[in-house]
């Protein structure tokens, strides 16, 4: 048999720096992550030498602007990938997120005091609803959001009357105190001398708080356990059901909160905002190696897998060779990823035999 | 209608799994028209002689001969039927389309039943169900599809693995009379199955399978019941045994205690007691109950009547249980280190403190304990699970359930594909355990685990519960063994006297 089985008694280091620090495959996550770094430096490197005068510090910085909402709804997308199910409605949750704001704050004149959280609060009744059908009627949770995403992209319709809005522009009759507009807008107000917006510090802000909890709490071990093998974990009488539910309000809550933070930054919100966000955010916590069967998947992962699309975005349309390249580029980066994925897990098996 | 067909002979089979011998040089001759019975304890190469015969494996070294030539069973699929307990088909097409599939013919269209196959249909009993969706039939249906859509592609051998044991009475009789339906028709039938009762009555020859060879071939008058249940563990004489401390009678209260224990369909009346300090088996065959009354031990079988652990009930009675399943792709997760599937039944505060946030140190320090006490052979703990071998990870398996400090472990085939080194190691620390007065019970299909492992057994037939056997009087595993199989017949032979009044 292996080695393993040598009649020795269990050799056991005493400590071992690793990432998950009684964590596995440190080996294969090393290589996953030094390789997605690495495709991030070579991406920035070949748009600085193609078009060396466009790129300085301003446009890194907007690039990690221009990230932040894909990363933000890639942390929570991470919590339910890695429980092993899906999320197709955070999206249209981004959405409703901000227009729910818009329509509560601008139209109906609740504070935004008020109307903020109760924007975050709605974000939580719907992971609620998204983990409540998917664990309690057993109801494929691919369905279950799939059909979310259409309902809440349809009260986004219905309670805008498709109209926008802009809070510095309220429609007739609505009125702003200068108070509230000066602190919605002071939630992404830019800083420093190269201008960098506070939207980024939310995210990175989040990333770590999401990272602690998934990686460092009794919460993200049971999660990764769930998502690795449900049946033993209910035989184990691990809390799955709650554990479910919570990943998705956790998705839905860190949606909402991505949508108002670009509603803020950007000052207008439309009923359809959001749902073109969909495949990008998957695509992010794909490259960043979380396996759609579950029990896999990092903060660190998510958070560079979405840096490497805002990169790629940004530095195209710098260097504007078409729209076409974007989207190539998009598919060739995520298949590519998994293709790395399979080939390490290959190299790993056979090192193992 | 076949003449001269000579059968198939397999010669000198070998096959290894890395450094386990499955099959060490097999020797067999099958021959058309009679019903060949396989028996063998688990790990014995059993299986891997099925999955060759099926073509899902190739031996490493020796040769099959379809009537004289040389045969690849994977190329000559359309000759080879399996049976098995879960019929491998469509559940979604009908029954007629499920005879159809793979013999479609050259049509490009939806294929059509030819009357040839409306005739095999007819002779099964399955015509009236052709254009029922199959996952609408009941089990029986399945299997007669099953062997229908075999013999209408006019397979040549059959093999019956343990076909029956999810089957009635009644069901399990039909099936048989196919079986030899078979046979007769000249065709070659091999007979796989854990139930030395349906051994006896329905083949002509048993062959005995030990550490991958035949051992024995019974025929005629040495061909019975406790003659299969001797061969079954003949040799096998405390070659694991640990009991050295076994059976010491504490005296005092139960702290197990089973009432009027009732399920749906599996068992009915149970009533069982198990003191502190014991290990108690629960021997039956797939289907008979056992694996069922175990698991509502552990509170995942709904059961009526009363179950006390440690004088709790309920709720907080499961909590003081572990069960422990006999696959262990059902309590390890592979995305997991040792040292996390070690903990992962653990909470706060045994591995989380304030804000659930993970002792990591004290994970590292628990996990290390763990392999020692539980002698686990691994590099690290934090290797991944999967790279463990099948012994250590069943002994992780049992460590991960021992470690929420249960009073009652509930294991099923506790040494299933295990090596014999680790086997006696996990004895071992299951009689260290129930030393701490503790109690375990175990499901187990094979005499040779009751033997080596339990102080005491009850064999479960057609879900009742036979009286107690007291492992210790027995001398040699074979005089258990023949015990063992005498309490299943006559608890069969009741059961059978009950039905007919």
């Amino acid at each position: 048999m292996t080695s393993a089985d040598s009649r020795d008694p269990a050799p056991v280091e005493t400590s071992r720096p690793s990432l998950s620090s009684t964590g596995q495959a440190t080996f294969d996550l090393g290589l996953r992550m030094g390789g997605l770094v690495l495709a991030i430096v070579l991406v920035a490197l070949l748009m600085f030498l193609l078009k060396p005068k466009s790129f300085n510090i301003d446009v890194g910085i907007s690039v990690l602007r221009a990230m932040s909402s894909v990363a933000i709804m890639s942390l929570g997308l991470t919590l339910v990938i890695v429980v092993g199910e899906i999320d197709l409605s955070f999206g249209a949750m981004y959405g409703l997120g901000a227009n729910s704001l818009a329509v509560m704050w601008i139209l109906l004149g609740i504070p935004i005091y008020a109307a903020l959280p109760l924007a975050i609060g709605i974000g939580a009744l719907v992971g609620l609803f998204n983990g409540a059908l998917v664990t309690w009627l057993r109801i494929p949770s691919f369905i279950v959001t799939l059909g979310t995403y259409n309902l809440l992209y349809g009260v986004s319709l219905w309670i805008t009357k498709t109209s926008t809005f802009n809070p510095v522009y309220p429609p007739p009759g609505s009125e702003i105190p200068t108070a509230q507009l000066d602190f919605f807008t002071g939630l992404t107000a830019s800083f420093g001398a190269h201008p960098i917006s506070f939207e980024v510090v939310w995210m990175l802000g989040l990333a770590l708080a999401i990272g602690f909890l998934l990686h460092r709490t009794l919460f993200g071990f049971r999660l990764m356990a769930i998502g690795g093998n449900p049946v033993a974990a209910q035989l184990a009488r691990l809390p799955v059901t709650r554990y479910k539910i919570l990943a998705f309000v956790i998705c839905s809550m860190l949606a909402a909160a991505a949508g108002i933070l670009d509603f803020s930054f950007i000052q207008t919100t439309q009923p359809n905002i959001g749902l073109s966000f969909t495949f990008p955010v998957f695509a992010a916590v794909i490259i960043g190696g979380a396996s759609l069967s579950g029990g896999k998947g990092t903060v660190i992962g998510a958070m560079s897998g979405a840096l490497l699309l805002a990169e790629l975005q940004q530095g195209l349309a710098l260097l504007s060779p078409g729209p076409h390249v974007q989207q190539l580029f998009l598919g060739f980066v995520t298949i590519g990823a998994v293709a790395l994925d399979l080939a390490l897990t290959n190299i790993r098996k056979r090192r193992a035999a | 209608m076949n003449g001269g067909f000579e059968g198939v002979r397999l010669r000198g089979l070998h096959k290894r799994y890395g450094a386990t011998v499955a099959l060490a040089g097999l020797d067999l001759d099958i021959r058309p028209g009679e019903v060949l019975g396989i028996a063998g304890p688990n790990g014995a190469g059993k299986s891997t002689l099925v999955r060759i015969i099926a073509g899902e494996e190739r031996p490493d070294d020796g040769e099959l001969l379809f009537n004289g030539h040389p045969w690849r069973p994977a190329a000559d699929w359309r000759r080879v039927a399996v049976v098995h307990q879960e019929p491998q088909l469509f559940p979604n097409l009908t029954v007629a389309e499920n005879i159809l599939v793979g013999r479609e013919g050259a049509t490009n269209g939806w294929p059509k039943l030819g009357s040839a196959d409306a005739k095999v249909m007819k002779a099964f009993g399955i015509d009236r169900f052709a254009d029922t969706p199959l996952a609408d039939c009941t089990l029986a249906t399945q299997q007669r599809a099953e062997i229908a859509r075999a013999v209408a592609r006019d397979a040549q051998v059959f093999l019956f693995d343990e076909p029956n044991s999810a089957l009635t009475d009644e069901e399990s009789d039909e099936l048989f009379r196919e079986m030899h339906k078979l046979a007769a028709g000249g065709r070659i039938v091999l007979l796989v199955t854990h139930r030395l009762g349906d051994l006896f009555e329905h083949a002509s020859r048993v062959a005995v399978i030990r550490d991958g060879q035949v051992r024995a071939i019974l025929e005629g008058d040495a061909l019975t019941e406790d003659g299969i249940a001797e061969q079954l563990v003949v040799g096998r004489d405390g070659e694991t045994n640990v009991k050295t401390c076994a059976g010491i009678d504490r005296g005092g209260g139960s702290l197990v205690s089973v009432n009027d224990w009732s399920h749906a369909a599996a068992f009915h009346d149970i009533a069982l007691d198990a003191k502190p300090g014991e290990i108690v088996a629960l021997v039956g065959v797939e289907g008979s109950g056992a694996r069922e009354l175990l698991r509502s031990f552990a509170g995942l079988e709904s059961c009526s009547g009363a179950i006390k652990i440690a004088g709790e009930t309920g709720d907080r009675a499961q909590r003081l249980s572990a069960y422990v399943p006999a696959t262990r792709m059902l309590s390890l997760y592979s995305n997991f280190s040792v040292a996390e599937n070690l903990l992962v039944r653990l909470g706060s505060p045994e591995i989380a403190g304030v804000g659930m946030a993970l002792k990591k140190k004290r994970m590292r320090q628990l996990a290390n304990e763990a392999t020692r006490r539980f002698l686990i052979r691994a590099h690290s703990v934090s290797q991944g699970i999967r790279s463990l071998s099948g012994g250590n990870q069943q002994k992780v398996a049992i460590a991960q359930a021992l470690n929420c400090a249960p009073r009652l472990l509930l294991l099923e085939e506790p040494t299933r594909g295990v090596d014999i080194h680790s086997k006696r190691e996990i004895y071992r620390l299951l009689r260290d355990y129930v030393g701490a007065d503790n109690t375990v019970i175990m499901f187990c299909t094979e005499v040779l685990e009751v033997y080596e492992a339990a102080d005491r057994a009850h064999v479960v037939v057609d879900g009742g519960l036979s009286r107690q056997i007291v492992v210790g009087d027995y001398p040699h595993v074979e005089s258990l063994a023949t015990e063992i199989s005498r309490m299943e017949r006559h608890a069969r032979d009741d059961g059978g006297a009950r039905r007919q009044l």
